[in-house]
């Protein structure tokens, strides 16, 4: 029986554990495995194998019964994902239904969320920049949160290793607050993103509308056709999962990878209820796993582990793996752990028309989705009365009108013979909001989820400088459109509860202090060094960029750092 | 289960109670499984004429061919709101009373001249307020219908699905605008 026990242990017993197959877990596994190490990344929710169960990709409109809608009773069963700009017929099946796992809303929060094998690398938006030493030294500058414990030099070389492998289309636009990477050819701005952009240099000179990066193969190389990807086809139909692999997805990219070195174990359903902790050895010794179909619980061991279960669910775990050395949750010696989140800011959005460059539309579509205007606000020097600032989409596109007004011949020819609108220019913004204390989760004392875990009680909201910040890029926006010549200006305030924006952060922050911070500049726990965060949870602040990029390049050198230490036997 | 036979099932149980109603037990169900709607074939033909009137067949296929009448039913009774589904019920029963008062006849009876100026009517506003509101879902769907329809997407206005292409800059042609 001892045997049968010892030897079910070992077959329980891999080089690395790895907590999540999202767009950080995918690379921690694929550098794990690259490295040869037998690795087991565990999915709580169920597979999703590249074009195998991608089951709309290649749908025409009039495939789906509803031409994309979604009905109105899971509408009403589901507020929260229903308010999510991709969960339509077409993508549905890729997020959580509000009622399959419920949440403590102690303040208005949307908590979007996609478990299943790649979770949300396959419905993001791909947008990738990196940071700069601007975000970076932005908390110790600006004296909020904690200082970060790496500055860009850090992590650059790490950006050039994930985007070589991701395939990140962009310009070299020499722009200090928004470093160059290694990119595949940028999607060109057209002609009204790039005259915008000229008179945004002629009236300010600081502000500026680049390419957006985007994690788009517009000219594939051969580590791209070595992960059997192809040339992004202009479909942006991505959340639907991409046939060509054309953009960067866990499914399409790093988890294959990782599986044709041998070394990866997958396993779905497992939904991870704890880190275990072994008082006496002083470190983690594996995770404890509920089957999420039988409820059934199993141990799985590893010498370390990575945390990459997506920024909220991995302050979960951790705040539930208590011990007697933890009583208050993994390396929580400080009772910051669940502290500080944070988010972006995304309720405005400001539209106009514009009656110039009738002589040119586009053709085919933009997977990059147009323009990118990087943080100009507070950027050298503290500018305003609100402490940072925000990035911001732009795009300008001519639709087709059809004038519905009649009935019979009439209508029947105006719909087939559209014309050509005018140029229509939007923007939304994207605003760095400020971790607080009271900005925080926590386990539910009395209500438990299907698989006997504590809900997680979530209380964010918005302050007095996201308010400034929003009104700040109204006005801002309005005057930079009016110099522009551009008409018909609405403006709007949205007013969403955080977490639509989907770039929830922090909670298990990073920083030099083990007083005052959870990880390290390796994002190790402080307080249990074989433990590692690099998703969405280790995030200090959360400048404006989009986040997805800096997670991987994070991952990317925590691996390193991990089998460095594994090799040292420091760990 | 056939869903029909099933209903048929409970009249028999109930003796007849008003489980359905009556215009619908006179002259049965639509021809498509609707979860919340109560339409009557009657009403099914009804809207077939109208769809017909709104996007006629001409040397290319009308609505009532595209089945746009069915595609409005499916989209209401699956993705509007209980409210819009009355709205949408009340309006074509009040269209249903006019129609009979206006024309001494129903709208399917009619003359194509008759639907035709009764349409003309409606679509110019001029007709109550449920009438309208039951019209505009109508009209909304058709013409949602038509331009997401396999003909119009595969033939008239052909829809890209892999356009392998982004041009920036490119120049307004006629051709352009399809």
């Amino acid at each position: 029986m001892a045997n049968l026990n010892t030897e079910s242990k070992k077959q329980r017993t891999y080089d690395a554990i790895v907590i999540g197959s999202g767009i950080s877990g995918g690379w921690a596994a694929k550098e794990f495995t690259e490295k040869g190490l037998k690795t087991l990344v565990l999915e709580r929710g169920r597979d999703v194998k590249h074009n195998i169960d991608y089951p709309t990709t290649n749908k025409m409109p009039y495939e789906f019964e509803h031409r994309g809608e979604v009905p109105h009773e899971i509408r009403e069963k589901n507020p929260v994902v229903s308010r999510c700009y991709a969960f339509r017929e077409d993508a549905m099946h890729f997020f959580v239904k509000d009622e399959e796992q419920p949440y403590v809303q102690e303040k208005p929060f949307d908590w979007i969320r996609g478990q299943q094998v790649g979770g949300k690398s396959l419905l993001w938006a791909r947008q990738t920049q990196r940071w700069s030493d601007f975000d970076f030294e932005g908390p110790a500058r600006d004296g909020f949160a904690v200082d970060w414990p790496i500055r860009y030099k850090d992590l650059a070389p790490w950006y050039s290793h994930v985007e070589k492998f991701a395939g990140i289309s962009g310009n070299t636009d020499g722009l200090p607050e928004l470093p160059d990477g290694d990119f595949l050819p940028a999607y060109p701005l057209n002609s009204v993103e790039n005259y915008f952009s000229q008179s945004l240099r002629k009236n300010y000179g600081n502000r500026h509308v680049i390419s957006a990066r985007c994690a788009h193969l517009s000219k594939p190389n051969q580590i791209h056709f070595d992960q059997g990807r192809a040339q992004c086809q202009n479909r942006t139909l991505c959340q639907r999962g991409c046939p060509f692999g054309g953009y960067f997805s866990s499914n399409a990219s790093t988890l294959p990878w990782a599986e044709r070195t041998g070394n990866l174990t997958l396993l779905p359903h497992s939904v991870v209820e704890s880190v275990l902790y072994d008082e006496q050895a002083g470190k983690a010794t594996g995770v404890r796993v509920i089957n999420a179909q039988t409820k059934e619980a199993t141990e799985y061991y590893a010498p370390v582990i990575f945390v990459n279960a997506s920024a909220f669910n991995t302050n979960q775990i951790l705040l539930n793996s208590t011990s007697s050395r933890f009583p208050n949750g993994l390396g929580n010696d400080n009772g910051l752990l669940g502290k500080y989140v944070a988010f972006h800011n995304y309720r405005a959005r400001i539209r106009a028309e514009y009656e110039g460059l009738q002589e040119f539309t586009t053709d085919g579509r933009n997977p990059a989705g147009g323009g990118y205007i990087p943080r100009f606000r507070n950027l050298h020097r503290q500018e305003t009365d609100f402490l940072r600032g925000y990035a911001a989409g732009f795009n300008a596109q001519r639709g087709l009108v059809e004038d519905t007004s009649g009935f019979g011949v009439e209508l029947k020819k105006q719909l087939l013979n559209p014309r050509l609108g005018n140029w229509e220019v939007q923007s939304h913004m994207m605003g760095e909001t400020i971790p607080k204390e009271e900005s925080q989760l926590s386990l539910s004392k009395d209500q438990k989820d299907a698989w006997g875990i504590p809900l997680l009680n979530i209380s964010i909201g918005y302050d007095d400088n996201d308010e400034k910040m929003v009104a700040d890029y109204l006005t801002q926006m309005e005057e930079m459109f009016t110099k522009a010549g551009f008409t018909n200006i609405h403006k709007s305030d949205s007013k969403q509860a955080p977490g639509l924006d989907i770039h929830e952060m922090g909670g298990v922050r990073m920083g030099n202090d083990p007083k005052t911070s959870l990880l390290n500049k390796y994002n190790q726990l402080h307080a249990c060094p074989n433990v590692y965060v690099t998703d969405g949870a280790c995030m200090t602040s959360t400048s404006t960029q989009n986040p997805s990029l800096t997670y991987m390049a994070l991952t990317a050198r925590a691996v390193d750092h991990a089998v460095g230490e594994l090799k040292k036997q420091n760990i | 289960m056939d869903r029909r036979s099933a209903v048929k099932g409970i009249l028999i149980l109930t003796g007849g109670l008003i489980v359905v109603p009556s215009c619908v037990m006179e002259d049965g169900r639509a021809s498509i499984p609707l979860r919340h709607l109560e339409v009557s074939q009657t009403q099914e033909k009804l809207l077939a004429e109208v769809v017909e009137v709104l996007l006629p067949a001409t040397e290319t296929p009308g609505a009532k061919d595209l089945g746009l009448h069915l595609f409005t039913l499916d989209m209401v009774d699956d993705c509007y709101s209980p409210k819009e589904q009355k709205d949408f019920m009340r309006g074509m029963e009040v269209f249903q009373k006019i129609t009979k008062k206006q024309l001494g006849n129903s709208f399917q009876e009619a003359t194509p001249e008759q639907r035709q100026r009764l349409i003309a009517e409606v679509n110019a506003g001029k007709a109550p307020e449920e009438v309208l509101a039951f019209y505009s879902i109508l009209k909304k769907q058709t013409i949602k219908g038509y331009l997401n329809s396999e003909l119009v997407m595969t033939k008239l206005r052909k829809y890209e699905l892999v356009p392998s292409r982004y041009v920036a800059v490119h120049p307004v042609t006629t051709a352009s605008i399809s």
